[in-house]
């Protein structure tokens, strides 16, 4: 049946609109905690398996049982709802900052489900405790009780990784399930029958729904039915079954995971979808899209987060891979403007014209989401250093907010471990005695001012050694969780090997992430203490008390630590001190090995996590006070780079960014007023030549920057936004972004709308004097 | 030879000092007593921070990723040419760098034709016609303006005239262009700057300004006759 004859484009996006509608009126998440029950129930049953097939067949039986829905909105069957919680912090209004716990409790989930007549508090607690027993649990407990007193005010952070990677369904979309299982090992031949029978469910369903259905609705279903004929079993042959099919594929995986494995990633869509869209036309290619687009938001709050769409970027010769169904998802996300899934743009130096000025709309409308950008340029240059082939380079894409992997091929580990080069510089010049509380975290003998660097490397050292062994313990417990469903994606049906083995490596790339916070205050910290024993020699004794103190009684010191200078204001001192950091972090962290042999992959990313660990951190010798926030991933430390966007860029341009090969994260607060373009395709021109060729495609000799999010806007807007949402927001959706993921700023907690306030820093990024 | 040089503020513009993304310089101090200046901070030498000539070009230098869409460094003021050895000197070490270079000047300092060579951007002010008003709204007169004009026209130097028009001063146009048609202006583009307030705050002097805002009809008859005497207007 063709498509155009069910549905024509403007029918499709009224679907979607009230698809969207249908999903955030949900207010329960309880298919996460049916999996639960299922599964610890078919643990006995499958006993006699190994771990993979046990798992393999317990997935069936999941996917046999969970009840399923095909909602009169539905063009496409599949959901991610039974996957996620209602966990994520930060998109829960009543977070607090300061109740953030170096603690990951896997058991913590079971109180995102709100008790009520079915789910009794009994049957809640029931399941949680079989939870709690099992061995997953048990060793994951083990490992942060033995490093508590690293992570209670978090020196660093260790957590297991779910999610987080980018499957590649190309495959199965060209072949078909049954083809792949051919070839597939044991295990994950049987995880792959549970995609064929979640859609034979739902082609039952369907068929059902066929009875007291109206002409319209009954051809939709029909299309369904018809649809589920041919995939998964078979390849997909259009834009709509592709669709489907890649809908199904992801629901499998994430109830696989569940609960809430975040930051799965898509991959470039624009490349997976197009070989299917077969000439058809662009509106109604996008008005599909948007169904695709649907799925990914999950309930009241779009609680599956960090989930990316990269559209765009170049192939090995550097010719632009930009297609019409790049341009078509363009169109399918500005008209839907939901919190949920993250557009992300890969540029280089050829990207046409065409893909700035269609991007206009997106930086310059206030209140629509806005995509991260890439430089696909660098990031070949950066990734090619660090070893991977360069015919993979193309599938570069994003895993969560700002990871680069290789889609399919990459089990990069990212979010594994977190530094903290504040709370370790504070152990360092304290003799690892908390400033905060006067606790002896760590068996360290204070340091010596004139030594603070050496001393303090060393710390890093042993710090990040620990980490990586904690870190380590967390992968290896994450291990008893096999996925043989995901695994087929990731290299798994060629290996026959888990993508979270231990032992045997059964992904092409393979390393463990290591986020690194507080690059800014440590360079200003060092070049504060240098001005201070060169200057004022005879003071450097009251640092220490000034610090304790949080500068109560010290002002007039902690002022002369302020004056003096600052990452991101293009001074040689401090930007060459935050190279050497850079260089010197990522060297230890590179050192470690992850439980392959791997390297740890420095990532100077901080996902809000600059508030979260800078809470943890006293006052610091660069002026900041305790318990305030850390700069942002490599981004000066609000309010310090105050001399505008130019010289913030050249600050930034210095850093060495072919170590980042896990990552970093970097925000701009643009203020509209200087785009004065008339149409936004204008505009995205503008914002081309004055933001992005500058950042991206100016370096010579070096690698470049290649990551960016931005929010443009000024914090009068979102004031009045915050006071009056009805006026500003009537659609009840305000996007803005917070590091790799968008957010409806109308959904978050006010701790973190004022640091999307605050961090806008718009005298760091003013474009004219 | 100077080799250091005062400035009272530096940051970077986007096409209002020249063409593309530009470092601004502003150098401290002024021969002109402008009732209307927008930085009146820098009229004065004083609150200035004194930099070698080197550390100047050193930062050009460190800048050059920023100055795209054909951007480069522009001096103004104060007066630029009050610190005259020390601008022709950085001129000179930035053009041998290869960075695009621009000035401001009230057009005062007789020495102006030795900067030519190391402008590529030459934005000239020319406040009023009159040298008697002139001396009187601004402290000094204008004969030397005229001189600097009449030898940048016989020259045919490209150069671009900026007249501010302020009410109760010079808001009408017959005697600008009875003066400019006096010379060849072939080469020349002229732009209005209408009078505006922004500067206003900083003045610590009482500011003496009270009516100062032009209309648009006194705008367009300055467009028309200039437009009537080919004196090509441009808006930057």
């Amino acid at each position: 049946m063709e498509i155009k004859k069910v549905y024509g484009a403007d029918t499709l996006t009224q679907k979607a609109k009230s698809l969207f509608k249908y999903e955030r009126s949900k207010k329960r998440l309880d298919g996460w905690f049916l999996i639960k029950e299922i599964e610890n129930e078919c643990e006995e049953k499958y006993k006699a398996y190994d771990e993979e097939t046990k798992k393999a067949y317990i997935l069936k039986e999941v996917v046999s049982r969970i009840p399923l829905e095909i909602s009169e909105h539905n063009v496409f069957v599949g959901t991610q709802d039974d996957a996620f919680a209602k966990s994520y912090a930060l998109i829960n209004p009543s977070f607090k900052v300061e109740e953030f716990s170096g603690y990951c409790d896997p058991t913590a989930v079971f109180g995102d489900i709100e008790p009520n007549e079915e789910f009794t508090k009994e049957r809640i607690e029931k399941t949680r405790e079989v939870y709690a027993k099992t061995p997953y649990v048990t060793e994951l407990s083990a490992v942060y009780e033995k490093v508590e007193s690293d992570t209670k005010e978090v020196a660093y952070f260790i957590e297991q990784v779910t999610g987080h990677l980018i499957p590649d369904f190309r495959p199965a979309l060209k072949y078909g399930i049954d083809k792949l299982k051919e070839t597939a090992a044991e295990p994950m031949k049987i995880s792959l029958d549970s995609i064929l029978i979640l859609a034979e469910r739902y082609k039952e369903l369907a068929k059902t729904q066929l009875e007291s259905a109206s002409e319209q609705r009954k051809a939709e279903l029909e299309l369904i039915i018809e649809t589920l004929d041919k995939v998964p079993h078979g390849p997909a042959t259009n834009l709509f079954e592709a669709i489907q099919f890649f809908i199904l594929l992801w629901q499998v995986m994430c109830i696989e995971q569940s609960p809430n494995p975040f930051a799965f990633s898509v991959g470039n869509a624009d490349r997976i979808f197009e070989p299917y869209r077969n000439g058809l036309d662009r509106d109604t290619a996008a008005a599909l899209l948007k169904h695709f687009l649907v799925f990914f938001n999950v309930a009241d709050r779009s609680w599956a987060i960090s989930q990316n769409i990269i559209i765009s970027g170049r192939d090995v010769d550097g010719n632009d891979l930009t297609n019409e169904t790049s341009y078509a998802l363009l169109d399918a996300y500005y008209d839907m403007n939901m919190p949920q899934p993250i557009l992300s743009v890969k540029f280089h130096k050829n990207t046409p014209d065409k893909v700035y000025s269609e991007l206009g709309r997106f930086f310059f409308s206030p209140g629509i989401l806005t995509p991260s950008v890439f430089n696909d340029d660098a990031l070949f240059e950066a990734l090619k250093n660090n070893g991977t082939d360069e015919q993979d380079l193309p599938d570069i894409s994003i895993a969560g907010c700002q990871e680069p992997l290789i889609m399919g091929k990459d089990n990069g580990n990212t979010t594994n471990s977190w530094l903290n080069l504040g709370k370790i510089l504070e152990l360092t010049l304290n003799g690892g005695e908390s400033l905060l509380t006067g606790e002896k975290l760590a068996d360290l003998t204070p340091a010596k001012l004139e030594n603070i660097r050496e001393e303090f490397y060393k710390n890093v050292e042993l710090f990040a050694s620990r980490m990586a062994n904690a870190a380590n313990g967390a992968s290896s417990a994450l291990s008893n969780l096999k996925v043989p469903f995901l695994s087929c994606f990731m290299g798994g049906l060629e290996s026959g090997i888990d993508v979270r083995d231990t032992k045997r490596q059964g992904t092409k790339y393979n390393g463990s992430g290591c986020l690194i916070h507080g690059v800014s205050v440590i360079a200003d910290s060092f070049i504060a203490i240098d001005k201070l024993l060169a200057e004022r020699p005879e003071d450097a004794d009251k640092l220490i008390p000034a610090l304790k103190n949080n500068f109560v009684g010290y002002e007039e010191l902690q002022n002369f630590l302020l004056s003096c200078n600052k990452f991101g204001n293009n001074l040689a001192d401090v930007d060459a001190e935050a190279t050497q950091i850079v260089n010197k972090v990522s060297d230890i962290v590179s050192a470690q090995k992850n439980y392959l042999g791997n390297s740890f992959r420095p990532d100077f990313a901080t996902p809000s996590t600059h508030l979260l660990y800078g809470y943890w951190v006293g006052a610091t010798p660069d002026g900041r006070k305790a318990r305030e926030m850390l700069g942002y991933g490599l981004d000066p430390l609000f309010g310090e780079a105050t001399n505008g966007m130019g010289f913030r860029m050249l600050s930034a341009l210095k850093l060495p960014y072919e170590r980042m090969v896990g990552g970093y994260a970097s925000h701009l607060g643009i203020d509209p007023k200087y785009f004065r373009g008339e149409t936004y395709e204008d505009k995205g021109l503008e914002f081309k030549e004055k933001i992005i060729n500058p950042l991206f495609f100016s370096s010579k000799d070096k690698v470049a920057p290649f990551y960016l999010y931005v929010n443009v806007t000024t914090p009068e807007t979102l004031r009045k936004v915050q006071a009056n949402p009805k006026k500003y927001a009537p659609s009840g959706v305000y996007i803005m972004r917070i590091h790799g993921t968008f957010v409806n700023f109308l959904d978050l907690s006010p701790a973190i709308q004022d640091d999307i306030i605050k961090r806008l820093d718009l005298k760091s990024t003013a474009l004219e004097a | 030879m100077s080799d250091t040089v005062k400035i009272f503020q530096k940051g970077f513009n986007y096409s209002q000092d020249g063409p593309g993304n530009r470092l601004v310089y502003h150098l401290s101090g002024c021969n002109f007593a402008c009732k209307w200046c927008s930085n009146p901070e820098g009229m004065e030498q004083k609150n200035y921070k004194e930099y070698t000539v080197k550390e100047i070009v050193e930062e050009c230098i460190s800048c050059t990723p920023m100055f795209f869409s054909g951007g480069g460094v522009t001096f103004t003021g104060g007066e630029a040419t009050m610190q005259f050895d020390a601008l022709l000197t950085l001129l000179k070490e930035l053009k041998q760098n290869g960075i695009n270079t621009a000035i401001e000047t009230n057009g005062s300092h007789k020495r102006l034709v030795e900067l030519l060579p190391y402008i590529d951007h030459l934005i000239m002010d020319f406040k009023h016609y009159d040298t008697v008003i002139h001396k009187e709204w601004i402290g000094v007169g204008n004969e030397q303006v005229k001189n600097s004009f009449s030898m940048l026209s016989s020259i045919k130097r490209k150069v671009l005239i900026r007249i501010p028009i302020i009410n109760g001063f010079n808001n009408s146009p017959e005697g600008f262009v009875e003066f400019f048609k006096k010379y060849n202006t072939d080469n020349m583009e002229f732009e209005l700057l209408s009078y505006h307030e922004y500067g206003k705050e900083k003045w610590e002097k009482p500011y003496q300004i009270t009516n100062g805002f032009v209309s648009r009809e006194d705008i367009k008859k300055f467009q028309q006759l200039f437009k009537e005497n080919n004196l090509k207007l441009i808006n930057t």
